[in-house]
């Protein structure tokens, strides 16, 4: 086949040719505009490839800037894990307390009191056996109280403030700032409680 | 071939880059997710299914629950509002503060029926100075984090759900159809379990209007009295069997039932805060 039947050819089907003409100037900036809007988009909305962003949020600072602040006054919920693994096993979830083992803390004078210097005494320290008197009813513990001074200052307050507050008990919250006054107090005093000791002391 | 060296090249970066793309980014991302820390409360999330549980999760594989069901809420927006929780003791200081705050507020009528919203803000920072012209009245406000969209006007959930909420899922099952509703939160619609096997067995008895299949292959028709059933279904009169039988699940049905209380995506997290209504008394003592 010769040169000049080819492009008759070509001239007639219409089949596009390669040509020199450069990409026309407008499809250039065109796409250029579109990648500029995408890398816009992008920044403001993607979060940057962080797996801690999910729609609506768009990026870390503007999650962060929704988190809850931590809880102010006594921390209930500390307190009751505190309570569940610690005390719950004498005492009862229900504060009941059990025979034989720990009287009740629901509706204690002991718990319900103004202050509460005697009361952070309780878990630092334990107490001797011996019988012990709870609202008018006396109980006799042959094991006494288990100290429990190894646990930190912001749990015994988080726990004291617990069972303060629970099973219609009504009394102020405990503060860690009092748990170390009384830990100072003590010293590294190990021997338990006794009942006449606490109550010759302030409330 | 003459360029075969930069054709094999070109196809090679085309393929990788997109294994990159949809494999190893997200693996990086999320493939170590573990267990995490809830906002602020610090408890563990997501727990483990106890077995029954997670047997469960292999029925609901198995009958194809994902084609109708999916598991995965969605969130449009998020809502922050000032509420006021405690008036305080002085009200007249109290009003005087909320005056300062928006001149409208500062009526009587604001101070009864606590909680109260008073304001929308913009997120957390706006709401420092506002907590602190409060607080020095001597009253107490919270900021409450709610998230909106059409799934949690629903009662869907309370928040979207992340890939935290998917740690001990394997596999996933997140669906894509929605035949019925959403069961990323039925745990917590539905705490009861015998209500999940009487609504397996006959989903009309329980939710007028269902379009469920019933799923009766999963229950065994027994004369009473042949063996110790503590668990046979008490249903309405209609679909009830005839006297004289009972309805027993089979394992497979308590399997599923299980796995269908355990699921419950609304904890906060970092990735997905969200203000919780409070504990009443009785579940905390618990």
């Amino acid at each position: 086949m010769s040169n000049g039947t080819q492009s008759m050819w070509n001239a007639l089907d219409g089949e596009p040719t390669a040509t020199l003409k450069a990409v026309p100037q407008w499809l250039i900036v065109a796409m250029l505009l579109l990648f500029l809007g995408s890398a816009v988009y992008f920044d403001a909305r993607g979060g940057w490839f962080e797996p801690k962003v999910y729609g609506p949020y768009n990026s870390l600072a503007n999650v962060e800037s929704f988190q809850p602040p931590p809880p102010s006054g006594p921390d209930l919920n500390r307190g009751r894990k505190v309570f569940e693994a610690t005390c719950s096993l004498c005492h009862n979830s229900d504060g009941a307390g059990k025979p034989a083992l720990a009287p009740p803390l629901a509706g204690s004078d002991w718990v319900n009191t103004a202050g509460v210097n005697r009361l952070i005494r309780i878990p630092l320290l334990g107490f001797a056996p011996g019988p012990i008197t709870v609202s008018g009813q006396t109980y006799d513990f042959p094991a006494g109280m288990t100290a429990f001074g190894s646990l930190s200052d912001d749990d015994i307050a988080a726990v004291l403030s617990y069972i303060r507050k629970l099973w219609g008990n009504n009394a102020s919250p405990v503060t860690a700032e009092q748990v170390h006054a009384v830990r100072v107090e003590i010293g590294n005093r190990t021997q338990p409680n006794t009942v006449e000791e606490l109550k010759s002391l302030p409330e | 071939m003459k360029s075969s060296a930069l054709v094999f090249l070109t196809a090679f970066m085309a393929l990788s880059a997109s294994w990159g793309g949809f494999v190893l980014a997200p693996q990086i991302q999320l493939g170590r997710n573990a267990q995490a820390k809830t906002v602020p409360a610090g408890d563990l999330y997501p727990v483990a299914r106890p077995g029954l549980a997670n047997q469960g999760a292999d029925v609901y594989r198995a009958l194809g629950c994902v084609h109708c069901h999916s598991q995965q809420v969605r969130q449009d927006g998020v809502k922050c509002e000032l509420v006021l929780t405690d008036a305080g003791t002085n009200t007249t200081a109290t009003l005087a503060a909320l005056g300062k705050l928006k001149p409208g507020l500062a009526t009587a009528e604001t101070l009864s029926g606590l909680p109260k919203t008073l304001m929308p803000l913009a997120d957390m920072n706006a709401a420092d100075p506002l907590l602190k012209v409060i607080t020095g009245a001597g009253a107490k406000a919270e900021v409450h984090v709610t998230p909106t969209g059409p799934d949690i006007a629903r009662q869907w959930g309370r928040r979207h759900t992340v890939a935290q909420d998917y740690v001990f899922d394997s596999p996933v099952q997140p669906g894509t159809r929605r035949a019925g509703p959403d069961l990323a939160n039925v745990g917590a619609r539905f705490p009861d379990r015998n209500w999940h096997l009487r609504h397996l067995y006959a989903p009309l008895a329980e939710v007028a209007n269902s379009t469920m299949p019933p799923y009766r292959f999963l229950f065994e028709k027994r004369p009473v009295g042949s063996g110790p059933v503590p668990d046979a279904l008490a249903l309405p009169a209609g679909f009830a069997a005839e006297p004289g039988f009972e309805i027993v699940p089979t394992d497979a049905a308590r399997a599923l039932a299980a796995y269908l209380v355990s699921l419950r995506a609304d904890s906060p997290l970092f990735e997905a805060p969200v203000t919780l209504p409070p504990a009443p008394a009785t579940t905390a003592a618990k």
